[in-house]
């Protein structure tokens, strides 16, 4: 069984309310999970309490995960995603310790087993946003690894709000077509 | 759509490509999250877009997290301790004091339903933005308040807490609000398992006015198939301001 589909069937069982397996998912996900948190709140203690709230989440909605809707990874990161930048949003901005942080992150543990299988996504997503102008596709990055808000990413670019939204739509809209082809 | 042309600013296509990447301040983002769950059309394509963008975080490496975590997730979900307050500063964190009264109403059920519904004289008409409320009382007798169902028009949604846990294996519940003779409108259906709010079409807001009646109906799965309730009502009550 492919790592995707044992998640979709661990999902299956937490959805039933089988309390090993979110003891399961959570061992073969949580480091995914915590890595994406993390980068975006980059303090220690509150991607913490975000990663808690996310496995409980999952737990109270794991029934309604329709595989034919969603990959279970991006529909976990997706939570979890959400979850980190709601927290972001609410704090109103990024702690001074920002550079230390990030450097620290970018030293963790390797990626989980049951990232193993998104590897080859990535590398088309990959493709597909290097098929873009660079400046757009660091902001694509940007906003989707750090939580940015446009208007955040518009002042630390120096960009307009209009344009950089305009980069991002296109840029999106122009890697969809890549991947679709 | 597969032009690379803008999307226009403002259009529901640009709101679900922002939602996914992330790039919304903290109200629009509510303001979406809340519509997801009423708007299965825009759910989709935001759903689309993210499943675009979901390969990325294969970039991310994984860090481990502390045992604490698993230990409070633990503990939390299957622990008897004491329920903790969610600290997330999401939509749901509103939700608290709407969670308060459901518990409040579980205990006197019969009572609190008997004054939200038999409150004697003119219906009140509710100050602009003020919060109604309706204890949804199973309409199986003898049993507890099912959901506390709280409209805030500022929102222009329902916020529905569950008291009770209801089992309604393959159906879906529905919402109906109706106002003094009126044929039931569907407010869409709804998920009973977790506190939500769920957004009312803003043609039906004008209708959420004290003394209307808020009731939940189970159908086949999608909603009913001819506009009005076709199934077992199994919750009603009015609301009332709060």
């Amino acid at each position: 069984m492919s790592g995707a589909a044992a998640l979709v069937s661990t999902l299956a069982r937490i959805g039933a309310g089988d309390r090993d397996s979110l003891k399961m998912l959570y061992d073969a996900t949580s480091a995914k999970l915590f890595g994406v948190i993390l980068r975006i709140l980059l303090e220690r203690g509150e991607a913490e309490d975000v990663l808690q709230e996310v496995y409980i989440t999952i737990w109270r909605k794991a029934a309604e995960f329709d595989p034919t809707r969603a990959s279970p990874i991006t529909w976990m990161v997706t939570i979890a995603r959400n979850r980190a930048i709601d927290r972001l949003r609410a704090r109103g901005s990024r702690p001074t310790t920002t550079l230390d942080a990030a450097a620290e992150v970018r030293d963790a543990a390797p990626t989980a087993d049951v990232a193993i299988d998104a590897v080859n996504e990535a590398l088309r997503v990959n493709a597909a946003l290097a098929t873009l102008d660079p400046r757009h596709a660091a902001i694509i990055r940007s906003a989707y690894f750090e939580g940015l808000t446009y208007e955040a990413m518009s002042e630390r670019e120096g960009v307009p709000i209009g344009t950089l939204k305009s980069w991002v739509r296109r840029g999106l809209m122009r890697m969809r077509t890549v991947l679709e082809s | 759509m597969t032009e690379l042309d803008n999307l226009p600013e403002g259009s529901d296509a640009a709101l679900a490509l922002d939602f996914a990447l992330g790039a919304l301040d903290g109200s629009t983002m509510r303001s979406v999250e809340l519509r997801l769950r009423s708007d299965p059309v825009f759910a989709r394509e935001v759903a689309r877009w993210q499943e675009q963008l979901g390969p990325l975080s294969g970039e991310v490496a994984g860090v481990a997290a502390p045992d604490t975590v698993w230990a409070a997730v633990d503990r939390e979900l299957f622990r008897a301790a004491p329920p903790r307050v969610p600290a997330a500063q999401s939509i749901w964190a509103t939700l608290a004091i709407w969670r308060a009264v459901a518990i409040g109403a579980t205990g006197v059920a019969a009572i609190a339903l008997g004054l939200l519904v038999s409150r004697p004289g003119a219906a009140p008409v509710a100050p602009p933005g003020a919060l109604l409320a309706a204890s949804m009382a199973s309409t199986d007798s003898g049993k507890a308040v099912l959901i506390t169902a709280t409209y805030d028009p500022t929102r222009g949604a329902v916020i529905l807490t569950p008291a009770a846990a209801d089992a309604s294996h393959g159906l879906t519940p529905e919402l109906w609000v109706i106002v003094g003779k009126d044929a039931p409108k569907s407010l869409g259906v709804i998920d009973l398992k977790d506190p939500q709010a769920h957004r009312i079409p803003a043609a039906l807001r004008a209708r959420m006015n004290s003394g209307a009646t808020l009731a939940i109906s189970l159908e086949p799965a999608g909603g009913s198939p001819t506009g009005a309730p076709t199934g077992p009502v199994v919750a009603a009550g009015k609301l009332a301001t709060i």
